[in-house]
């Protein structure tokens, strides 16, 4: 017993080498794994089966969504939803002061409820906000900060790529999470308005108020987020209200943006190209993480390091707000290094133990909901901060002359901002779980 | 107008890139099949109270095909996420040479459930299990699935030889 524990804890620490020297975070987690399955278990029972391993681990139905969602949100990035979301945003804020950087974090919320991906939705606002805030001479650590913490949006407004990953690694439900992570999205919308409000006062030349439009313009631009609008409300309401399973639910939404771009004629077969070519590399990517993962579970199990990891966090004497607090920090950390579906995949699995062995006076049902949209959240922070900001880098490929540094100073802003909803949702765990109460009574 | 900028995928190029890209984009189209009847499937439900027959283990399969068929390309366009944490200083020999030991990796997993899944596929030849519904036997999917694999290994040489001639060991 204390053997396997000890050939486990060796595993993970072969696994962060291998990590570390930039080995694709998949085979990392396959060699790992597998070789620890070798290690603790009779080689010739692994062999067997891994002869429908891999093919019954593609098949599982509550799998299939991520694939769709996928290939809903880049079908949505090409189809111009973008356009007509940011035009409206526009004509409704843009002249405010900073106006126009709010509608830039208006547009992205809207992109984000059809779209479950952080990259896909700054690197397709960034398109068509970039060059209007540049065009009202935003600051560029205010015009790329914003985007950059924009594109956030796209994963912490449901759907959710993550968030899907994480109900199933801990057992939960896909409708409860997504149904929770609402509230704490709208919360993330309006602090991000709020920072760009008060980043204006302070640096008044930073984001000048840009024009009002004609009465006419305004009601054209608004009438046409319609579309955007009945894809979030039959896709996202259709799950929330329990009209679709979540799969059923996306391959609708697949339709639906398909049509809509179709119709705009935004959408030709060069179009569908590239986006069924990305909705390849995303998927491939994600399911070989994920048997990487199912690999590392079975050999870590097997080991015993989470259970270890959760009685080691029980015997210490901490309160269990120190323990969680910990655990924020280390997600913090982590989601510097590596991209949020990895990290989900490597962290939940030793952490979730933890957190559901402590008393928070809560059901565990209601833990699990809880801690994963605070985890949501603290992945996603990884994606704004230094060194590997993966938003970061995506709108300042597309601003050249503006130095990486400066973008990471104007996400600053937008980074204590979500420091402070991370604190409210953890002093308020409501937030989270009111309205799938509601919703489910 | 124009959002169909795709940033240029990297990796070798020639007709293995050609054939690679276009499995990859044979099972984009057949994923976009899956939810074009999905989404009919469950119209249907909800107006007619009538599904298609069989449409959840439909799903099942055919998903599991596609994704199968992305691993190539994901291989050849270096779609895997790394995290860059120590080597972003590195030389570019030392990464081709980190990138050598990845792709190995890659072409040795490859075989392996290469060959454990023509196993399977005989296993399931010889003991027929079919689906619940449509009686589709297993083993069907594992033929394009052994495909992708053959696919993928190909790939995973390509992706050797190219971070060997990166890192200087073969010219």
């Amino acid at each position: 017993m204390e053997s396997n524990l000890l050939i486990g804890l060796a595993g993970l620490a072969a696994l962060i080498a291998l990590i570390a020297v930039r080995m694709p975070i998949a085979y990392a987690m396959i060699l790992v794994g597998g070789g620890g399955m070798m290690i603790l278990s009779d080689p010739h029972i692994v062999l067997a089966q891994l002869k429908n391993l891999a093919y019954s681990q593609f098949s599982i139905y509550d799998l299939s969504v991520l694939p769709m969602f996928v290939l809903m949100g880049n079908v949505a990035s090409r189809a111009g939803l973008s356009r007509d979301l940011f035009r409206a945003a526009n004509a409704w804020l843009g002249w405010l002061r900073g106006g126009v950087a709010m509608s830039a974090i208006a547009a992205c919320a809207g992109f984000g409820a059809v779209c479950g991906s952080s990259l896909a939705t700054a690197s397709t606002m960034g398109q068509v906000a970039l060059p209007e805030l540049r065009r009202y001479r935003y600051s560029p650590e205010l015009a790329t900060g914003t985007l950059a913490a924009g594109g956030v949006l796209g994963i912490l407004i449901p759907p959710s790529v993550v968030l899907v990953v994480y109900a199933i690694v801990v057992e939960a439900s896909i409708v409860t999470m997504f149904i929770a992570a609402f509230i704490p999205g709208l919360i993330a919308v309006l602090f991000f308005l709020v920072t760009i409000a008060i980043y204006v006062r302070v640096k008044p030349d930073s984001g000048p108020a840009g024009d009002r439009v004609p009465r006419q313009e305004f009601i054209e631009a608004t009438v046409r987020v319609a579309p955007v609008l009945a894809i979030f409300v039959v896709v996202i309401g259709g799950i929330y209200f329990g009209f679709f399973n979540p799969t059923p639910a996306a391959a609708v939404g697949v339709f639906m943006v398909t049509a809509f771009g179709l119709a705009r004629r935004t959408v030709g077969w060069p179009q569908l190209r590239t986006a069924l070519l990305d909705t390849a590399k995303t998927s491939g990517m994600i399911y070989l993480i994920l048997l990487g993962a199912q690999l590392l579970n079975i050999f870590m199990a097997r080991g015993g390091v989470p259970q270890a990891a959760a009685a080691m966090m029980a015997n210490s004497g901490l309160p269990p707000m120190a323990i969680l607090i910990l655990l924020i920090i280390a997600l913090i950390f982590l989601g510097c290094l590596m991209d949020s579906l990895s990290m989900i995949l490597l962290a939940i699995p030793f952490f979730w133990p933890v957190v559901s062995a402590l008393d928070f006076g809560m059901s565990v049902a209601d833990l699990k909901v809880w801690f994963g949209i605070l985890a949501l959240v603290l992945v996603e922070l990884g994606l704004i901060t230094p060194p590997v900001g993966m938003n970061v880098f995506v709108i300042n490929a597309m601003a050249r002359d503006v130095p990486m540094s400066r973008t990471f100073l104007g996400v600053m802003p937008f980074f204590v901002a979500e420091l402070f909803r991370v604190a409210l949702l953890v002093i308020f765990p409501s937030l989270s779980l009111w309205l799938p109460k509601v919703l489910a009574g | 107008m124009h959002e169909d900028t795709t940033e240029a995928a990297g990796g070798p190029q020639g007709p293995l890139r050609r054939l690679v890209e276009f499995w990859a984009l044979l099972g984009g189209l057949l994923l976009l099949a899956i939810a074009l009847m999905t989404a009919w499937s469950s119209t249907s439900a909800w107006l007619f109270g009538k599904p298609l027959p069989g449409d959840v283990e439909m799903v099942e399969m055919l998903t599991a095909i596609s994704v199968f068929m992305f691993l190539p390309y994901c291989q050849l366009t270096g779609a895997n996420v790394t995290a860059d944490l120590f080597t972003s200083r590195a030389s570019a020999r030392t990464v081709a040479l980190l990138t050598l030991l990845g792709a190995v990796i890659a072409l040795g997993f490859s075989l392996l459930l290469l060959w454990r899944m023509y196993y399977g596929l005989l296993d399931y030849r010889q003991y027929v299990e079919t689906t619940t519904i449509l009686r589709i036997p297993i083993w069907y999917p594992y033929l394009p699935a052994l495909v992708s694999l053959a696919l993928l290994a190909a790939a995973a040489v390509a992706s050797v030889r190219e971070a060997l001639r990166d890192s200087r060991l073969l010219p």
